[in-house]
C-alpha cells in the first residue's frame, strides 16, 4: 500500500500530518502511558491487583451490564427510531430532540435523577419496592443507568439507515405474498443490520467507560455493584497508581477485543455480500 | 373479465384523487393508464394492488371480490419505477421470493428462476447483485420477480421512468412478448403517451382522478370526445365552430358538410383539428383541402421523421382558435408536415402561406365557450375575472367573453345584442338575479352558470332535473364540467314527501339515470334519493358542506323565478342551469 492521493485537491501531506500527530497526543500516546505504567509492575504484583476477586467481580458488573445495555438499547433504540422515522404524529420533532438529552446532562445529574426515581421511596420504586425488585442499589440499577446514557448512540446509529429502507421494498414484498414478520425478518433487519451492529459498538463503547451516573445509583457494595472504573478511582485515591493503571489495562484489553470482535462481525458480513456477488 | 372496477373513489384530506372509476379489463389485455402526474393513476394501480384501500366502490379480480383482501393474498405482480429490488440479495434470491415465502422445494424453486431468467433474457446472471447490474437488466430481474408466483395480473408503475431511450425501447418490446407469451393481463402506469401507443391495446386516460375515456389507441387518438384527450393524447389544434344548417361554420368558412341534422338550432362546438391533418401551401387555389385562410410561418422545426410549423393566421381566420397551451394568450396553428409535403414546398419563417384543413373532428361537448352578461362593460368584464370561471375556462382551454345587456331583467325589454347566446352565458349571482336569469334563459340561453363573486373549485357537484326530458342535456352539461374539476358528483332524485306510491317510481330514476350517465356521457356518479319539495332540498343539500356546486335540468320557464328565487338570490353556490324546452 503506498501512499496514493486519492483526490486532486492539494494538501494531503497537510492533514495526513496533522491526523497522526493529533491522533498521537490525544489518544496513542496517553494509552502508551498507560499501558507503560501497567507493564512496569511486577508480574506476580500486576495479577495480584487485577485477578483479586474484587477486581473480578468489578468486571463482570461492568462488561456484563455494558453488554446488557447495549443490547436492551439496540432493541429498544430500533423501536424509538422505527418511530421516528416512519410515523407522523404531534410532538415527535420534541421526542426527536429528546433523544439527545442523555448526552447534554452531566452523567452524575443522570444518576441522582435515576436514584430519586428508583429508589425504595422513589415514584417507581415504592411501587417496585412490594414486588420485590430493587433497582437502586443492584446491578439492575447500573443497567438502567448505563442503559440511559448509552441510549441516543443506538437510536442515531439506526436512524438514518431506517430512512434509507423504502417503503416500496416492503410494498413489493407485500404483492410477493411475504406477511409484515418476513418482511420484518428478510428485508429491514438485513438492511439496517449493519446500522444496528454499529450502534450496539458504540452503546457498549460508551457504557464502559460510564462512571458519573453509575456511582449514584450503584450503591458500590464491592464484589456486588462496585464497577471497574469506581475502583480504579479507588485505587487512585490509595495513591496506588500502578494498580489503577492495571486495572486500566486490563478494561483497554477487554474492550478492545469486543470491539474487534464486532469490527470482525461486520467485515465478515460484508465479506459474504461480495462473495456472495461473485 | 380479468379486473373489475366499480365505481373506486380514495380521498386524500377531503379530495377525491381517484374519483369513481369503473372499468373492466379483459383477460389477457394490455391496458394502459394514461394520464399527467397527480391524476391518480398510480394511485388507481396500488388500490388494485391492495396497497391502498378505497373508501368506496369495488374490486375483483378474474371475478373474486378483493375489494377487503390485502396485497399478500390478491396475487399480483407489481412492478415499481425504482425497481425495488431486495439490495441485499442476489437476483437469484430476488426472483425466488415468492417462492421461499410459498415454501416452494429448492429444485423446483430453481426450475422456476431459470424459467423466469430466460424470459426476461438475464440467463446466468443469478448470482449477481442488484447494484452489479444496468438499470435495464434491473428491471427485468423486478419483472422477473414480480412473476414468479404466477400472478393473474401484472401491474408496471411507470417501469421505465428511469431508463434512458434506448434502453427502453428494448424492455419495451420484452415487457410485451412476455406479456403475449403468457397472455398475463397487464396493467402499466405511464404519462408518456409514445409509450401508450407503443404498448397498449386498449388506453384509459385519467385526469382530476376521473378516467375520461377508454378505447383502442387508434380511436382516442382520431374520434376523442373530450379536450382533455385531444391535448394530452398527441398535440391538437381547437377550433370554436358553429353548427349550421349549412355546415360546420369556422370563422368564415363552411369546413364541413352538414351532419345528419338533429333538428337542433345553430349552436357552438368544439372542432379539433390535427396537426397533421393541417395543409399549407403556396396559395388558395394550390390547396387540396378546404380552405381555412391565409397565415404566416412563425417557427419551422426539424424534428427528423416529420417537420413542426407554427404558423399565425390571419385575423378573420384566427377568431375562432383557441390557445392550445393552458394559460398561454398566443394562438398560433400547430402543423406537421411529412418528408415528401418538405420536398415539395420548402418553408422558412415569415412565409405568407395558405392553410387548409384535411379533416376536422367534433367533440361531442355541450360546453364550447364562456360569456359573461352583465348590464355593463365593467361588470361584465370582472364576472369574466371570477376565480372559478377563469379556472374552468382555462382547463377547458377556452374563452370567456362578454355581452353587455343593459336591460337585463327588465320585463318586456328585448336583448340588445343581436347575436344568438352561444356556449354557456354567466350571471353574477346577487339579489334578484332569479328574475335575471329567466329574463336570459326567455331570450335565447341554454346553458346558464350563476355565480357568486367568491365560488371556489367545488368538491361536489349535485346534479337534479326537474323533468325527465332534461336529463340527457343536463348529464351531458355536468360530464362536460365534471371532466375539468377534481370534484364527486351526486345525482339528487327528489320525490315528493306525501305519496308512498312515488318510492319505487324515485329508485327507478336513481337507476336510469346512473346508468344513462355511464352509457351515454362517461359519467360516473352517486345517487341519492330526497323526500319534500325540489327547492328547500337542494337548499338543504347545498348547505350540508362547503365547497358543493348545483347543475338544475329545467324544462320550463313558467313560474322559475319564483321558484328558484331562495336558491339562487342566496348567492352561495354557483348554479349552472341548463334548460331544454319539452318538444
Amino acid at each position: 500500500m503506498s501512499f496514493k492521493q486519492p483526490s486532486i485537491l492539494p494538501g494531503f501531506g497537510l492533514t495526513f500530518g496533522f491526523t497522526t500527530a493529533f491522533l498521537s497526543a490525544i489518544v496513542l500516546l496517553p494509552l502508551a502511558a498507560l499501558v507503560a505504567a501497567g507493564t512496569s509492575m511486577h508480574w506476580s504484583e500486576f495479577l495480584h491487583v487485577v485477578a483479586s476477586p474484587r477486581a473480578l467481580g468489578s468486571y463482570r458488573l461492568s462488561f456484563g451490564a455494558s453488554l446488557l445495555a447495549a443490547s436492551i438499547n439496540v432493541v429498544f433504540g430500533f423501536i424509538i427510531a422505527w418511530t421516528l422515522v416512519r410515523y407522523e404524529f404531534p410532538g415527535r420533532k420534541i421526542i426527536d430532540a429528546l433523544i439527545d438529552m442523555p448526552f447534554a446532562l452531566p452523567t452524575a445529574v443522570s444518576g441522582i435523577a435515576l436514584t430519586t426515581v428508583f429508589a425504595q421511596n422513589g415514584w417507581i420504586g415504592r411501587y417496585l419496592e412490594p414486588l420485590g425488585v430493587k433497582v437502586a442499589y443492584t446491578w439492575l440499577g447500573v443497567t438502567l443507568a448505563l442503559t440511559l446514557i448509552s441510549m441516543p448512540f443506538a437510536v442515531r446509529a439506526v436512524q438514518p439507515a431506517l430512512l434509507e429502507v423504502q417503503r416500496e421494498l416492503e410494498d413489493a414484498a407485500e404483492t410477493l405474498g411475504a406477511g409484515r414478520f418476513y418482511v420484518f425478518r428478510r428485508i429491514i433487519l438485513p438492511t439496517v443490520l449493519p446500522a444496528l451492529l454499529t450502534g450496539f459498538t458504540l452503546a457498549f463503547a460508551r457504557a464502559v467507560g460510564e462512571y458519573g451516573s453509575v456511582i449514584f445509583i450503584a450503591g458500590n457494595i464491592p464484589m456486588k455493584t462496585e464497577i471497574t472504573p469506581l475502583l480504579i478511582v479507588i485505587h487512585l485515591e490509595e495513591f496506588d497508581y500502578h494498580g489503577a493503571a492495571a486495572l486500566g489495562l486490563v478494561m483497554l484489553a477487554i474492550s478492545f477485543v469486543v470491539l474487534l470482535a464486532i469490527n470482525l462481525l461486520q467485515a465478515w458480513g460484508r465479506r459474504r455480500h461480495v462473495r456472495a456477488a461473485r | 373479465m380479468s379486473i373489475t372496477l366499480d365505481q373506486v373513489t380514495k380521498h386524500y384530506a377531503g379530495a377525491p384523487v381517484v374519483n369513481d372509476v369503473s372499468l373492466d379489463i379483459g383477460d389477457g389485455e394490455f391496458f394502459v393508464l394514461l394520464g399527467p402526474s397527480g391524476s391518480g393513476k398510480s394511485t388507481l394501480l396500488r388500490a388494485i394492488a391492495g396497497l391502498t384501500g378505497v373508501d368506496h366502490g369495488r374490486i375483483a379480480l378474474h371475478g373474486r371480490d378483493v375489494t377487503h383482501v390485502g396485497a399478500r393474498k390478491r396475487g399480483v405482480g407489481l412492478v415499481f419505477q425504482n425497481y425495488a429490488l431486495f439490495r441485499h440479495m442476489t437476483v437469484a434470491d430476488n426472483i425466488e421470493f415468492a417462492l421461499r415465502v410459498r415454501h416452494m422445494r429448492a429444485r423446483r424453486r430453481r426450475e422456476r428462476r431459470q424459467e423466469l431468467l430466460r424470459l426476461v433474457a438475464l440467463e446466468g446472471m443469478d448470482d449477481r447483485l442488484p447494484a452489479q447490474l444496468s438499470g435495464g437488466q434491473q428491471q427485468r430481474v423486478a419483472v422477473a420477480r414480480a412473476l414468479a408466483h404466477k400472478p393473474e395480473v401484472l401491474l408496471l408503475d411507470e417501469p421505465f421512468g428511469a431508463l434512458d431511450a434506448k434502453i427502453r425501447e428494448e424492455l419495451r418490446r420484452t415487457i410485451r412478448q412476455v406479456q403475449r407469451e403468457l397472455g398475463i393481463t397487464t396493467v402499466l402506469v405511464t404519462h408518456d403517451q409514445e409509450e401508450a401507443f407503443a404498448m397498449a391495446d386498449r388506453i384509459g386516460i385519467m385526469n382530476f382522478g376521473r378516467l375520461l375515456e377508454a378505447g383502442a389507441p387508434h380511436d382516442l387518438y382520431s374520434r376523442p370526445a373530450t379536450r382533455f384527450v385531444a391535448t394530452f393524447l398527441g398535440a391538437a389544434n381547437l377550433f370554436l365552430a358553429r353548427r349550421t344548417a349549412d355546415g360546420i361554420r369556422v370563422g368564415d368558412t363552411i369546413m364541413a358538410a352538414p351532419e345528419r341534422s338533429d333538428g337542433a338550432p345553430e349552436h357552438e362546438v368544439v372542432a379539433v383539428v390535427r396537426p397533421e391533418e393541417v395543409e399549407v401551401a403556396a396559395t388558395r387555389e394550390a390547396l387540396g383541402s378546404r380552405y381555412l385562410g391565409q397565415g404566416v410561418v412563425e417557427e419551422v422545426m426539424f424534428t427528423g421523421a416529420f417537420e413542426r410549423l407554427r404558423v399565425r393566421l390571419a385575423d378573420g381566420a384566427a377568431a375562432p382558435l383557441l390557445s392550445s397551451d393552458e394559460g398561454s394568450a398566443s394562438t398560433t396553428l400547430q402543423v406537421t408536415r411529412t418528408r415528401y409535403a418538405q420536398r415539395g414546398f420548402e418553408l422558412s419563417a415569415g412565409q405568407q402561406v395558405a392553410i387548409g384543413v384535411r379533416r376536422l373532428h367534433l367533440l361531442p361537448t355541450p360546453l364550447s365557450s364562456f360569456t359573461a352578461c352583465a348590464p355593463s362593460a365593467a361588470l361584465a368584464e370582472s364576472l369574466g375575472r371570477q376565480p372559478l370561471l377563469t379556472e374552468l375556462a382555462a382547463r377547458m382551454k377556452t374563452r370567456i367573453g362578454a355581452r353587455i345587456e343593459p336591460d337585463l331583467g327588465v320585463a318586456q325589454a328585448p336583448c340588445q345584442t343581436l347575436d344568438t347566446f352561444v356556449g354557456a352565458t354567466v350571471l353574477a349571482a346577487q339579489p334578484d338575479c332569479a328574475r335575471r336569469a329567466e329574463w336570459l334563459l326567455r331570450r335565447g340561453a341554454h346553458e346558464l352558470l350563476v355565480l357568486p363573486e367568491a365560488a371556489g373549485a367545488p368538491q361536489r357537484v349535485l346534479i337534479h332535473w326537474t323533468d325527465d326530458a332534461a336529463r340527457s342535456a343536463t348529464l351531458g352539461v355536468s360530464a362536460s364540467v365534471l371532466r375539468h374539476v377534481p370534484a364527486e358528483a351526486v345525482y339528487v332524485g327528489i320525490v315528493p314527501a306525501d305519496s308512498d306510491a312515488s318510492r319505487p317510481q324515485g329508485m327507478r330514476e336513481l337507476l336510469d339515470a346512473r346508468s344513462e350517465a355511464q352509457a351515454a356521457h362517461g359519467l360516473e356518479m352517486r345517487t341519492e334519493l330526497r323526500f319534500g319539495d325540489a327547492t328547500r332540498e337542494l337548499t338543504r343539500r347545498l348547505a350540508d358542506s362547503p365547497a358543493q356546486m348545483l347543475i338544475l335540468g329545467v324544462t320550463e320557464l313558467d313560474g322559475f323565478a319564483a321558484r328558484w328565487h331562495a336558491l339562487l338570490d342566496a348567492g352561495r353556490w354557483p348554479v349552472l342551469i341548463v334548460l331544454r324546452p319539452a318538444s
